[in-house]
């Protein structure tokens, strides 16, 4: 059933078989548990975990009250990330560097996971900009300081020059 | 999954714990720059595994890394689980960024590059001489017993830190930075994590992708620009503690020409001071931001523009931004 479970996570179940596999998901305690555990997990892995984990009914019952979760997941937030990242790209803010110059593009997200004693204070970034100039783009200044260009980044490079060989 | 030895030690109070981590195999004392020594030595020649998550300002990423020490030389593969896939593989400081979707390698050379848990650069004594160390207390990461190594800045141009050190292997499992209000503005933190030959790391790591790239694109432009040149310019007044680490030009998409680069570090931050054309329509006011640690502050000098990004407070950035001159 973890199968399942994972499978209409991910989005890659039919309408059928995800009707078949929300109430058999429904129909044990074990089974929601498993559910809440994976969405935890997943967040965890996108760095969106809570800062405190609610209790597992608590999250069942929203869950419930929020039918779009069977929508497929995994479509949806590619797209959301190109969008976030892009409009983060555009406007060039300081918000785009990530660890990594900016990857992912996943919004604000929660500080910290499990494990973790952290006190990270969501510390507001601060831009100054004088009246009618355009944003610097900082991120390539980034890429070039860290060493770490983001894919995105990269791929634009990319379509600037053709492919040498292929 | 543990691998350490020490299990005795995990629920005693913080003071005993220091203790026990003391009387450690190979747990350099109450010698705080000796710990800062072990700390950094360990994250090059250890073999380790895991995930960790760093968080900066406003954003967070989950990063899996596979570390081995091959004779003399350090093998990583860096691993973002966020966003589009992509692997970085480190060969001492020749690294190798795999693009799947661009079928591209990228070739460059390290210079400011720094992947944690090996995030200080410098030397303990050329830390020390900007950061006061200190020991802190004892603490329980993922069941080993670590022992906390604090930075405290001598000076307002940079910022606390904190290492958070395993006493057995000295390996750092938790880092931290502060602002000026102790508030908390990066971390990083193994969420998962193994060491030795629990960490089951074979001797020649490769990329994930390894087994496609035959036809794919080598970009080296990036390493052929890592080679240090005379740009023509200067940080006249050189903040304290601050050395140059290289001076570069490096081509920057959309620019007709290279920017000129200079890097400085004072072993922990790194910052860079980019100096190019003002191109038109030309800037005329200063520009800065900041977010988590990263700083950024444009300058316009006339017909030159200086921008100054890097791991500093905004003063700190500025203060380089104001200094730049061309060399006499």
């Amino acid at each position: 059933m973890t199968q399942e479970i994972s499978s209409l996570m991910d989005g890659e179940l039919g309408a059928q078989e995800a009707g078949i596999a929300v109430q058999a998901c429904c129909a044990s305690e074990e089974r929601k548990e498993t559910w809440y555990l994976y969405h935890v997990i997943g967040d965890a892995m996108r760095g969106q975990a809570p800062r405190r984990l609610a209790f597992p009914t608590q999250v069942i019952d929203s869950l419930k009250a929020q039918p779009t979760v069977l929508a497929p997941r995994r479509p949806l937030s590619t797209t959301l990330a190109r969008v976030a990242f892009a409009a983060a790209a555009s406007v060039a803010t300081i918000g785009v560097v990530g660890w990594i110059g900016g990857q992912g593009g996943q919004g604000p997200a929660g500080p910290m996971v499990a494990k973790s004693d952290s006190n990270l204070q969501p510390v507001a970034s601060t831009t100054t900009l004088p009246a009618a100039q355009p944003a610097p783009d900082l991120q390539q200044y980034l890429v070039a300081h860290r060493q770490i260009p983001s894919p995105e980044f990269y791929r634009q490079v990319d379509n600037r020059v053709p492919a040498r060989a292929r | 999954m543990r691998v350490a030895a020490v299990a005795s030690g995990r629920r005693l109070i913080p003071a005993l714990a220091l203790g026990v981590a003391c009387a450690a195999q190979g747990a350099p004392g109450n010698d705080p720059l000796a710990w800062l020594q072990r700390a950094m030595q360990a994250a090059r020649t250890a073999t380790y595994s895991g995930t960790y998550v760093h968080s900066n300002g406003g954003r967070t990423s989950t990063v899996r890394i596979t570390h081995a020490n091959v004779g003399k030389e350090e093998q990583e593969r860096i691993e973002p689980l966020d966003g589009m896939p992509y692997d970085i593989v480190r060969r001492n400081d020749d690294m190798f960024c795999y693009f799947p979707d661009a079928k591209t390698v990228r070739v460059d050379r390290r210079v400011t590059a720094r992947f944690f848990p090996a995030i200080i650069e410098g030397t303990p004594e050329a830390v020390a001489s900007s950061y006061e160390v200190k020991l802190g207390r004892a603490e329980n990461v993922l069941e080993y017993n670590c022992q906390w190594i604090q930075l405290e800045p001598r000076d307002a141009l940079r910022f606390p830190q904190a290492l958070c050190s395993e006493v057995n292997s000295g390996l750092v499992l938790r880092a931290k930075t502060f602002n000026a209000q102790r508030q908390v503005i990066e971390q990083y933190t193994f969420t998962d994590f193994k060491m030795g030959s629990g960490a089951a790391v074979r001797p020649d790591v490769k990329s994930i992708f390894e087994a496609r790239v035959k036809r794919w694109i080598t970009d080296s432009q990036p390493r052929d620009e890592a080679k240090s040149v005379d740009t023509g310019w200067a940080v006249s007044d050189l903040p304290p503690g601050f050395r140059k680490l290289a001076e570069l030009k490096r081509n920057l998409p959309g620019r007709p020409a290279p920017v000129s680069q200079l890097v400085f570090s004072d072993g922990v931050a790194s910052l860079s001071v980019f100096v190019e054309p003002n191109s038109p329509p030309p800037r005329t006011a200063d520009a800065s931001s900041e977010d988590g640690t990263t700083a950024f502050y444009v300058r316009p000098m006339g017909e030159t523009l200086v921008t100054v990004l890097g791991e500093v407070p905004l003063g700190t950035a500025e203060r380089f931004a104001r200094s730049v001159a061309r060399r006499p």
